[in-house]
């Protein structure tokens, strides 16, 4: 060992120590090295100076510190401090401390960005008190029911009772729902769309031109009394409408709307405890490929026929991190009667259009024809599949229940069916994905998912089941009313998934920004309704995508929607939609043009049946 | 309080203590003394040798010779170290520790033989 390897080493030991020492230490080096004689001895020399540097290191370093500690006064139990103003910190220890610093940072907040539930146990594992407490914490508060401010909409109620009612039973049978009204029958009849001008001129109103694209809650909306509209206008606004608007707060209130949404804001709680927090914006793909690494889990609260929604869905199931890790996704628009076909075509089997097409066109929620953003998922689907041949493939589980549109004469026939749709989603679940412990993303009409009152019918099974499920739901910058827009949104880039806990999203109103502003706030908050939102684009951008007019126009596919809107609705419609139109409509005046204000039909009888048995796939 | 540094006596130091009680010894001559004194079981290093040194300094156990006053050219030379008062007086009462275990071991029969 050379002499200038001894000095870099002794660089090792405190500053004052080489003050003192370090000439004498060469010096003493020196001598021992000249004396030491051969190979040997030297090797022996060096041995001897390695061990010596472990052991005097800490003695040298506690006479170092031992020396500062007696700068405190005697009987001082406060912690010494060095002056450093005789020893100057080192350039590479600034830096050092520097980066050591930086990247402890970065490790803090790393850490406290990710949640906190979902760190300290994986979800299927049993959970420490510790961990079903912050559990807990983390969940929601539920008002009590006496708390219930005015503004509550009724329905939201209904639908989650009637989701509660009708569960599935421990031996796997869908037991009828105890209680059902017109309401329910209504918002379960949600997937498609209806056009509401057609519905006006077909039931001899001539109505004006602004009536053709008018949505039918908003036709109704005037209808005294607070009552609970249809969910017609399902396909644009999706059963958010449905679960979340009565009459006396339909969106006719344009200008009074930020006015309500911030009396909602100041019933819900004070302002000093409204946070102002930036959220977390993530690329959409990236959070939920994340979400799905973390939880079981993860269900998808869509807003029916949105272009841009599906256009990122479809890119989602094809990204190959997202493909890798999921088992199956589990969607409403596909009538389970159907699943044999399906899995035949995902697979990359030669199905003809026109029978897979079957099974979104025939899902029993579909009041009116089904976008065809729907067909775009299930190609999407199998292409993601026939791009890893022998890698992980994704199963698509169709959610609908397995009514047979050309068994379905009447009301009564499809009554049943519309009335168990949540728990035959929930049995599918259950069955397919949580008892063989599969990974899936769950997607469904963000009024079936919506923590309203609680979670629904499917979270309760799945939690039931010992899962913990994440929840994102489709969002817009709409705040209060139609016309107040939150620019904050404009600096996102899209789509984009920001998680509502703790950050000023999640205080925003619920009503609105799930319909676009089409329904006045209350005093439910983003963060009360789910875990997550994604958003896909301003509200004015977002456009809802039609079945073309050369498919439904004296085409048997239209036809035989004209027969299914008659027994769903009673009335009939014109297909006039254009192939593409914005997502959202602006609410108009809510009475028709004759006065006459249209009413639903009433609920089948068999409403209140079970299930009937279920026929073999198709 | 802080822990005191030679409170008990290293092994290292009460050598550096018996290597000077025969008079003042430079840093390599104390280092050889030990050597000499352990018959070469022990080899003070530098870093060892003079963190004792150190500690033993600041405890007023030895003291170095010729430092105050001296100019700075001598002070290139090798320091010199002697014991002090209260070193020899720490020394042998080591010693003294160290031979009332040695009586308890041979008591004991544990240790033979009538050196001690």
């Amino acid at each position: 060992m050379s002499e200038k390897i001894y000095a870099c080493l002794l660089k090792l030991f405190p500053s004052r120590f080489r003050r003192e020492y370090e000439s004498e230490a060469l010096l003493l080096f020196r001598d021992r090295y000249r004396e030491e004689r051969g190979p040997m001895r030297k090797l022996r020399l060096c041995l001897d100076l390695l061990v010596d540097l472990v052991a005097g290191l800490p003695k040298a370093y506690q006479n170092s510190l031992a020396a500062g500690s007696s700068l405190a006064p005697e009987g001082h139990a406060a912690p010494p401090f060095q002056v450093l103003e005789s020893e100057p910190l080192r350039p590479g220890a600034v830096l050092l401390g520097t980066l050591l610093s930086f990247s402890a940072i970065v490790c803090f907040a790393w850490a406290m960005g990710r949640d906190i539930g979902e760190r300290l146990a994986p979800v299927n594992e049993p959970k420490s008190p510790v961990e079903m407490v912050m559990q807990r914490l983390n969940q929601p508060m539920q008002p009590e029911p006496s708390a219930q401010p005015a503004t509550q909409p009724e329905a939201a109620a209904p639908a989650n009772s009637n989701a509660s009612a009708a569960t599935p039973s421990s031996n796997g049978q869908v037991q009828p729902p105890a209680q059902q009204d017109l309401l329910q029958y209504q918002q379960q009849t949600s997937l498609g769309r209806p056009q509401q001008g057609a519905m006006v001129r077909a039931s001899g109103e001539s109505g004006s031109m602004s009536a053709a694209s008018r949505p039918e809650s908003a036709v109704n909306a005037s209808q005294p009394g607070g009552r609970v509209l249809p969910a017609s206008r399902a396909s644009s606004n999706g059963v958010v409408i449905a679960t979340g608007m009565r009459t006396g707060e339909s969106a006719s209130g344009v200008p009074t709307a930020a006015r309500d949404a911030a009396a909602a804001m100041s019933q819900s709680e004070p302002a000093s405890s409204i946070s102002t927090a930036q959220p977390n914006v993530e690329n959409a793909t990236h959070a939920m490929v994340r979400l799905m690494r973390t939880h079981q889990i993860v269900m998808f609260g869509e807003t029916h026929g949105d272009k841009q929604e599906y256009e990122w869905l479809c890119a989602l199931v094809k990204d190959p991190a997202f493909a890798s890790q999921v088992d199956d996704i589990v969607v409403e628009f596909g009538n389970s009667l159907y699943q044999k076909t399906v899995d035949r075509y995902i697979a990359g089997g030669d199905v003809p259009q026109e029978q897979i097409e079957k099974a979104w066109r025939n899902v029993i929620g579909a009041v009116g024809p089904v976008s065809p953003v729907y067909g775009w998922f299930y190609k999407a689907v199998r292409e993601a599949n026939r791009q890893r041949p022998s890698g992980h493939q994704i199963r698509l589980l169709l959610g609908d229940p397995y009514g047979d549109w050309e068994k379905i004469h009447d009301a009564e026939d499809l009554g049943p069916f519309v009335a168990h749709r949540d728990a035959w989603y929930a049995q599918v679940v259950k069955h397919e994905v949580l008892a063989p412990h599969h990974r899936a993303l769950l997607i469904m009409g963000a009024g079936h998912f919506l923590r309203r009152n609680g979670p629904g019918l499917v979270e309760r099974a799945i939690r039931d089941a010992g899962v913990q499920p994440y929840l994102v739901v489709f969002g817009t910058n709409a705040v209060g009313g139609y016309d107040v827009l939150d620019l904050r949104f404009n600096k996102w880039p899209t789509p984009a998934i920001v998680s509502l806990q703790g950050n000023w999203v999640g205080e925003l109103p619920a009503n609105p920004v799930l319909t676009g502003g089409v329904v006045a706030p209350n005093a439910q908050k983003m963060e009360d309704v789910a875990d997550a939102m994604l958003y896909v684009g301003s509200r004015d951008t977002l456009m809802q995508v039609n079945v073309p007019r050369s498919d439904l126009l004296d085409t048997a596919y239209g036809k035989e929607v004209e027969r299914r809107l008659q027994i769903q609705i009673g009335r009939t419609m014109e297909f006039t939609q254009p192939l593409e139109e914005p997502q959202y409509h602006r609410p108009l005046q809510q009475v028709s043009s004759n006065g006459i204000h249209l009413t639903p039909p009433n609920p089948p009888k068999s409403f209140r049946d079970p299930l009937p048995p279920r026929p073999p796939s198709q | 309080m802080p822990k005191r540094r030679l409170d008990p006596l290293p092994a290292a130091a009460f050598q550096i203590l018996l290597a000077l009680a025969d008079g003042e010894l430079h840093g390599y001559a104390i280092m050889r003394q030990v050597e000499q004194q352990t018959n070469g079981r022990m080899r003070l290093g530098p870093g060892t040798l003079y963190s004792s040194i150190q500690a033993m300094l600041e405890d007023g156990l030895i003291e170095e010779v010729g430092r105050e006053g001296e100019s700075e050219a001598s002070r290139e030379r090798r320091r010199v170290y002697r014991l002090t008062t209260a070193g020899r007086k720490l020394a042998r009462s080591e010693a003294d520790r160290l031979a009332d275990l040695l009586r308890v071991a041979r008591a004991k029969k544990i240790l033979r033989g009538d050196y001690v």
